[in-house]
């Protein structure tokens, strides 16, 4: 089965919670984004984690301006994510086993 | 100053060693020689050792093996002087309940350790400066047994320090302490000025920058010795690395938990200290206790058992009062065959249970029963013991078990997995701990099979069929999109060369490119974006793949 974009899907999730850092005037996370929904999957070298939610806000299905945006907010200083990766479902395994 | 320092070293090996002779302790005085040699193998090799790897794991071991000496020493101490004071053991007694009532022991594990680190952003992004490299472990004591973690390099580029190891010790009390010591010593990069002349030293040193020249100074003037061994132990002078301690906390019974938690730590050095990292203050880990009423039976025996529902008829079983459960199995044998019980009684800390004659058990002497509220009904279970001495023997179980519970807390509600530490591995090869970034370099021509099975390959086999929402990881274009069926185009062949040159792959410790702070870092694309509406029925497939900083 595949993924398809735009329909519910659920997922196993971790909640990451980010202060930004001051370099000179400006809040920044530290980090880069890449995708969004008008992007290329195929093309993205590596595959670790997907952002779901940002502050609250979906990013199952926006572009790469709007995650971007949505990120940078000037007036949030606290950034708070859900995030999706790979190997969750094998930390979800192994703790469902023992 | 030398020579008499070796003397007082002797006499307090002497007077160890004497100590636990004359106790006659053969298992501690055991353990005392095996630290003792193994003292001296790390203090010959550390003379002897050139490299710096060498020189911090035979310093480490030093420390290890400084700390037992002084932890059994300690424990000798104790002993002895209980032997003099004249305190014996409990008094058995024929009657009646023991005076004190002692908890049983059990195994205490903790893994998963991880202290996050907080550098300070200036320095994480300008990447100016040398390259600081810490080399840290943990030291771990409960009791008097002490052990310790393997040796961790650390630099800008971690934001935690993450052991692997798994600590277990057993016969622990639910009363532990688990003490927990951060040491760390700071690594000069080759060519370290530990040997060069002093007055080149000193110039060298006040003309590096205020904080490395500091440190320099600082390790100079402090050659030698292991970080907290006192002048009971002294060690050979050598211009070796020095551990400091950098932290420390204590976690007792409260602090277990079968998950991870996050505890604080005391921060034991100052910026001053030539080791001093930037500890965030907190340390993460899993503290798990196996209490032995639940691993171990605790009491087995021929019961008899009233029936549900008939009055008369009484099964025998074979009892086993294990942990919360009194399991009666239908023969001895299937306890260990793993057969299923003919009937499990809970027993936790609100069951209640009474000994002595029911009037149902008419003719049925020595019987107790079991009660257990299951929401409003209350459920009673009648057992009857062979002789007057069973029933005694059962019920003191059953008080100890209650009793255990009581000081156990937590780690008896539910067994808690403690997995067996595996031998610990040689120390890895001394490369910079790198991400998976690192690893991968990736042609724009490449197969990106080629980088699934990069990450297949790390993150092991699947046990069972992935989950659907795994899918989102897969490397297959997503379906067409149901608002512009029939007009998509097919997939793109992606060997294409990108607009912008080869994707580049940002490692945690590259300078990120000098931009504006709100400009991307992309090359400007042809306008591909449709305007922002629901749906995705832009022109076409996409074809590009962008990265931002944020």
């Amino acid at each position: 089965m595949s993924y398809i974009p735009g329909q519910p899907v659920t997922a196993v999730v971790q909640r990451v919670e980010i202060h930004k850092l001051r370099q000179g005037e400006n809040l920044i996370l530290g980090f880069s984004i890449g995708g969004g929904i008008d992007q290329d999957p195929s093309q993205n070298p590596f595959s670790e984690d997907k952002t779901d939610k940002v502050n609250g806000w979906d990013m199952t299905m926006v572009t790469h301006d709007q995650a971007r945006k949505r990120l940078t907010k000037r007036s949030e200083e606290v950034v708070r994510l859900l995030v999706t990766r790979q190997s969750l479902q094998k930390a979800v395994q192994q703790s469902m086993l023992s | 100053m030398q020579d008499r320092l070796h003397i007082l070293e002797d006499l307090n090996m002497l007077y160890i060693r004497q100590m636990a002779l004359s106790l006659e302790d053969t298992e501690l005085q055991r353990k005392l020689d095996h630290e003792i040699r193994m003292r001296e193998g790390a203090c010959k090799l550390l003379a002897a050792c050139s490299q710096r790897e060498q020189a911090l794991e035979a310093t480490k071991s030093l420390l290890v093996c400084n700390s037992r000496i002084l932890s059994y020493m300690g424990e000798l101490q104790r002993r002895k002087e209980a032997q003099v004071l004249g305190k014996t053991g409990r008094r058995p007694s024929d009657s009646g309940p023991p005076a004190e009532r002692s908890p049983c022991r059990g195994r205490v594990c903790i893994s998963d350790l991880r202290i996050p680190l907080m550098w300070k952003d200036t320095e994480y992004f300008k990447n100016k400066g040398d390259l600081h490299r810490w080399a840290v472990f943990l030291l771990l004591q409960l009791g008097e047994h002490i052990q310790d973690t393997e040796m961790i390099l650390v630099d800008r580029t971690l934001t935690d320090i993450s052991f692997q190891s798994n600590v277990l010790f057993a016969e622990a009390g639910p009363d532990f302490e688990l003490r927990l010591e951060l040491y760390g010593a700071c690594v000069e990069e080759e060519g370290a000025l530990t040997g060069a002349p002093k007055r080149l030293a000193t110039k060298l040193s006040s003309s590096l920058g205020r904080s490395s020249g500091r440190r320099v100074r600082a390790s100079l003037d402090s050659a030698g010795g292991s970080g907290s061994s006192p002048i009971l132990l002294p060690t050979p002078a050598v211009g070796g690395p020095r551990y400091h301690l950098l932290a420390h906390t204590t976690l007792t019974l409260a602090a277990v938990q079968d998950g991870f938690r996050t505890h604080d730590l005391t921060l034991a050095s100052h910026e001053e200290n030539p080791a001093w990292l930037p500890l965030y203050g907190s340390v993460c880990c899993r503290l798990a206790a196996q209490p032995l009423c639940m691993t171990q039976p605790t009491a087995s025996g021929t019961l008899r058992v009233q029936q549900a529902g008939e009055m008369q008829n009484w099964a025998q079983v074979h009892g086993v009062l294990k942990g919360t459960n009194l399991f009666c199995y239908r023969r001895p044998e299937d306890a260990d065959t793993g057969e299923e019980p003919l009937l499990t009684i809970a027993i936790n800390k609100e069951t209640r249970v009474r000994a002595g004659e029911l009037d149902q058990a008419v003719g049925r002497p020595f019987t107790l029963s079991i009660s257990n509220q299951y929401g409003d009904d209350e459920v009673t279970h009648t057992l009857q013991t062979e002789s007057r001495e069973a029933l005694q023997s059962w019920m003191e179980a059953l008080w100890q078990l209650f009793f255990d519970m009581s000081q156990w807390k937590q780690c008896c509600d539910e067994i808690m997995k403690i997995e067996t530490p595996a031998s610990r591995k040689p120390p890895q090869a001394l490369a910079k701990q790198g991400s998976l970034y690192h690893e991968m370099a990736i042609e724009p021509l490449d197969d990106i099979a080629a980088v699934t099975d990069i990450l297949t390959q790390r993150e092991g086999a699947r046990l069972e069929t992935p989950p659907p929402w795994l899918a989102m990881f897969t490397d297959q274009p997503a379906l067409p999109n149901p608002c512009s069926p029939a007009s998509v185009a097919p997939a793109p062949a992606w060997t294409h060369t990108l607009p912008w040159g080869r994707p580049r792959t940002f490692s945690l410790d590259a300078v990120p490119p000098d931009h504006s702070p709100r400009a991307r870092s992309v090359a400007p694309l042809p306008p591909q974006r449709s305007p922002r509406t629901r749906g995705l029925c832009s022109k076409g497939q996409p074809r590009t793949w962008l990265q931002s900083p944020v």
